[in-house]
């Protein structure tokens, strides 16, 4: 590798540079800041992510393929790493008094966060089976320590070792199913592993390798049948993490589904049945079982499920709108998701929190502006227009007609209607109950700015979609 | 494009939405309510007066794009039978606001905010010449409906603001599938005209005609998916059973006219006798339902049923006297059932009873009060002199030369309608006075006048002088029928 290939490199990685150094300074000077300073951190954090985000955009240009084809900087990489970096910011503003209601006062939070970002953005620029690894293994231990970050909780020690066992577990069947393409095909790279099957029907032992490296990255998006972790790891770990693992990882879970299923390798074959499987079977248990909930975490938890298996409908459908549609329904899901947490992470104040349902009985008579903020991102949730979750939906279900699957678009919007009832349920508790108790929301000027964005994109997407519709289509063929 | 009018009539309310946010204090939010609507109403009056009733074209049109890469536009345009339907829910606005005055007593202020939202958006519907836009208006509506009822409804409101929501969304979401694949089909464009042009394969026509029943016959409702209203309505405050009955009901039957009909033509056709034989069921079936009820608001909600079955009947005669019956008796349907919605809030504010059995004598007591419910029960029962009789009459007509079966059914539910709503309004009105009625009953004040006075109007107006909203609707009415028929034949 020569000198200017070197730095062509580094400079595709830029972003991943920053955020890495960032993060290893910041490891540093944590060590030094005393109690009382935390502020000091969160805007560190929310700097470096800044500058990352400011590189992304000035190598947004052109296509950049780096480290011998092991890593891409395209358009695709770029739409993502703005989801990551949205989701990254806004658990940054939702964390500051969460952290300190909760007693977490240690640096290392804010810092496995970043790492964590670095993770999910190598993951949506990578284009070898390695780096893909090498990207997921540093997201999900980062994700792994931040669960059980509530040492004095059995709860979440209880969350962490779950997640960790079960993860690990994943990895192992994603590194068996890379070995055995590397194996049959002599080479772990996408656009490698295209060429060498080209032509020929495809070779049995390959479909099983696309199998075990589908599961694996199933698991990381929650999806069934490896769905078994996540209600309890949403549940046990701090909500902020929730919120961060619910969004951001797991778009970054389908950037490489999306980046895997891109590949003509699986394409060609008959895959697309397991996955439209995988979704319908996804979308019932997450709606059907959020039915009967009580802990609003479970429950998000749950609605996390289906709609993971909503976008998993848009990857079934396959083509450049499939691609477009699972891409605009994350950025989406981000906003929306985000804020409704942040709207479960606001009341955790005192000895109230703010995780069981009933806990929202009369929210509206005491906090008629945070409960239209809760109705905004519940319906949007649900689904219904104006809102941006009904574009979301309704683009997904586009590109499926478009590809001639009508019924599996008629079973999504029938089990939408089903999840939209624990959707509206909630609005129910907070509107049309008689209040229990007084509410004293934790709000600070960083959860109100955290609200403020996300409900400005989940109705300003509702109303004028197109500039973001558009850039995710341009974002598909970008590389 | 001149002056964009429709944008006008639609985002008024938005507007008066906006500013009461800003408001403190119930007074303030009542008379800015009333003055929002009442403008919005001139506003539409202001519509009907430049409305050119020569031809079938859209009027009032706009086009801009919204969301191109899918060839979606904020488009608007009405012609006949939307002109009156406008008319007809921003008429009903106003009235809502004064029926709410004193009704609803907390909350004012949000309450008004749903129901200004809720006025937006089915002006929307009826104006919207873009499936897109018109899905959203319609889907939207599901938000503030589900607050009034479920806010500021009765005892069991929960559960049926719960119900309304799920049903009607259930309907929707096929519709929506529908409409997704009518765009594949229909050359990529959500443009309604537009899609009116095409000829679709009957196999598809019969897909998406089905997909569309399930939509509309919920929002109708037609037996059997019509559980959800008589719930709805009982738990709904007045204001919400008069959007419910005025103009919400009518969404299902202007989808039959505004996308079964012209873009579907050829099922149209051929379904056209599952369709009278579910109306005919509906009107009978509700007639006797009505004539079980001891509870007023059901009563009242049953012979909806009932008296929603002509409308669809008359629509499905796929003849001109059929459907401009059809249409007519769907604006009757909202003066007068608004009407008595209005009447049985009226008696319920001063008696907290809705039991026809604990009422009686009535008449002595608040006299106006029972001329003007005479007035609209005999509008109801489609007595000669009232609007009713002319869209009855036209709708029998039509019935009996399409099927006769069904225009005997008809018949029966008319006879039906004369019993329960003659009992009613004996039970009601005439007898001895109740000990209950006697010490607690007021007759109408000046404010409830103001907003019993148009509808009484309406009533007598197209009973003794139907020209005008006939001409209103004719050319459409025209124009739709030598398109199904000249389309429609094609098998």
């Amino acid at each position: 590798m020569t000198a200017t290939t070197l730095f062509q490199s580094a400079l595709a990685s830029l972003p991943e540079i920053v955020v890495i150094t960032g993060a290893c300074i910041l490891l540093i000077l944590g060590q030094f800041v005393r109690k009382g300073q935390e502020h000091f951190l969160v805007w560190a954090s929310v700097a470096i992510v800044l500058i990352a985000a400011l590189a992304t955009l000035m190598l947004a240009s052109e296509v950049r393929p780096a480290y011998a084809g092991m890593f891409i900087a395209d358009r695709f990489a770029v739409f993502f790493k703005f989801v990551f970096y949205l989701a990254t910011l806004l658990t940054f503003l939702l964390s500051r008094k969460y952290a300190d209601i909760e007693g977490i006062g240690s640096s290392e939070y804010y810092v496995l966060l970043l790492f964590a970002l670095s993770g999910m953005m190598i993951m949506a620029s990578a284009t070898d089976l390695l780096s893909i690894y090498v990207g997921l293994e540093l997201m999900v231990i980062c994700t792994y320590v931040l669960t059980g970050f509530l040492r004095r909780e059995r709860r979440s020690n209880e969350a962490a070792l779950k997640y960790v066992i079960l993860g690990a577990v994943s990895t192992g069947i994603f590194l068996y199913g890379v070995s055995l393409v590397y194996g049959l095909t002599g080479t772990t790279q996408l656009d490698g592993m295209a060429a060498a099957v080209t032509g020929d029907p495809l070779d049995p032992g390959l479909l099983l390798a696309v199998v075990f490296i589908v599961a694996g990255l199933v698991f990381k998006v929650g999806a069934v049948p490896f769905h078994m972790w996540l209600p309890d790891v949403y549940e046990g770990a701090p909500t902020t993490i929730t919120a961060f693992m619910s969004t951001g990882p797991k778009a970054a879970g389908f950037a490489v589904i999306l980046r895997v299923f891109l590949n003509p390798l699986v394409a060609a074959s008959n895959v697309w049945i397991i996955v439209a499987v995988i979704a319908v079977v996804t979308m019932a248990l997450g709606s059907f079982v959020a039915l009967v909930q009580d802990n609003f975490k479970r429950l998000l938890a749950y609605s996390s499920i289906a709609h993971a298996g909503f976008a998993i409908f848009g990857v079934a459908a396959g083509g450049a709108d499939g691609v477009a549609s699972v891409m605009l329904y994350l950025l989406i899901y981000a906003f929306m998701n985000l804020g409704i947490f942040g709207a479960v992470i606001m009341m955790r104040n005192g000895d109230f929190s703010g995780e069981v349902i009933e806990d929202y009985a009369g929210f509206a008579k005491s906090h008629p502006g945070l409960a239209l903020l809760m109705l905004l991102y519940l319906f949007s949730l649900a689904g219904i227009p104006p809102t941006a979750g009904f574009f979301a939906k309704f683009y997904v279900l586009v590109a499926l007609v478009e590809h001639g699957f009508v019924m599996l678009a008629v079973i999504a919007v029938l089990l939408s209607a089903v999840a939209a009832y624990f959707y509206i349920r909630i609005v129910m508790v907070i509107y049309m109950r008689e209040p229990k108790r007084a509410f004293a929301p934790a709000l600070t000027p960083l959860v109100r700015a955290a609200l403020a964005v996300t409900a400005a994109g989940t109705i300003g997407i509702g109303l004028f979609p197109s500039w973001f519709l558009k850039l995710a289509q341009d974002s598909v063929f970008g590389g | 494009m001149g002056f964009p009018l429709l944008s006008f009539i639609i985002f008024t309310p938005v507007a008066g939405a906006a500013v009461l946010m800003f408001l403190r204090g119930d007074d303030a939010a009542r008379w800015t309510a009333l003055s929002f609507t009442v403008l919005d109403l001139a506003l539409c009056i202001a519509m009907l007066v430049g409305f050119d009733t020569t031809t079938h074209a859209m009027q009032f049109t706009e086009t801009r794009p919204w969301v191109p890469a899918l060839g979606i536009n904020y488009a608007l345009g009405i012609d006949g039978i939307s002109a009156l339907f406008v008319f007809l829910t921003a008429l009903l606005g106003s009235i809502c606001v004064l029926a709410s005055w004193v009704a609803i007593d907390r909350k004012v202020k949000e309450f008004m905010i749903c129901l200004l939202s809720m006025q937006a958006l089915m002006l929307g519907v009826f104006c919207a010449l873009d499936l897109f836009l018109f899905y959203v208006f319609w889907e939207a509506m599901l938000i503030p409906m589900y607050l009034i009822i479920g806010v500021w409804g009765g005892e069991g409101r929960v559960y049926a603001a719960i119900k309304f929501f799920l049903y009607t969304l259930a309907g929707s979401l096929l519709f929506l599938i529908g409409v997704i694949v009518l765009y594949f089909y229909g050359g990529r464009t959500f443009d309604i005209l537009a899609l009116t042009e095409q000829d679709l394969p009957f196999r598809i026509q019969s897909w998406l005609f089905f997909a569309f029943l399930i939509a509309f016959a919920v929002k109708v409702p037609m037996v059997p998916v019509h559980t959800w209203l008589p719930d709805a309505h009982v738990q709904a405050p007045t204001a919400g059973s008069i959007i419910l009955a005025g103009v919400l009901l009518k969404m299902g039957a202007y989808g039959f006219l505004r996308f079964s009909l012209p873009m579907l033509p050829e099922a149209s056709m051929y379904y056209s006798t599952l369709m009278l034989a579910l109306s005919g069921l509906a009107i009978v079936y509700g007639g006797l339902l009505a004539l079980a009820q001891d509870d007023l608001k059901k009563l009242v909600a049953y012979s909806s049923i009932s008296h929603m079955g002509f409308v669809t009947l008359g629509i499905f005669a796929l003849n001109l006297r059929g459907l401009e019956g059809g249409i007519l008796q769907m604006f009757n349907h909202g003066v007068t059932t608004g009407a008595l919605f209005l009447f049985v809030g009226l008696i319920y504010e001063r008696t907290h009873t809705r039991s026809i059995a604990d009422y009686g004598g009535l008449m002595k007591v608040a006299p106006v009060y029972t001329t003007f419910l005479a007035l609209f029960t005999l509008s109801s029962m489609a007595l000669p002199g009232t609007n009713s009789f002319v869209g009855e009459l036209l709708v029998l007509s039509g019935g009996f030369a399409a099927n006769l079966v069904a225009g005997s059914a008809a018949v029966l539910g008319a006879l039906l309608g004369a019993a329960y709503l003659l009992g009613m309004y004996g039970k009601v009105a005439l007898g001895p006075a109740s000990v209950g009625a006697r010490l607690t009953i007021r007759d109408v004040n000046a404010r409830e006048m103001a907003a019993i006075l148009p509808l009484a109007v309406f009533v007598l107006w197209v009973g003794l002088y139907p020209k005008p909203f006939l001409n209103i609707i004719d050319a459409s009415v025209k124009h739709l029928l030598t398109h199904v028929h000249s389309r429609g034949s094609g098998q």
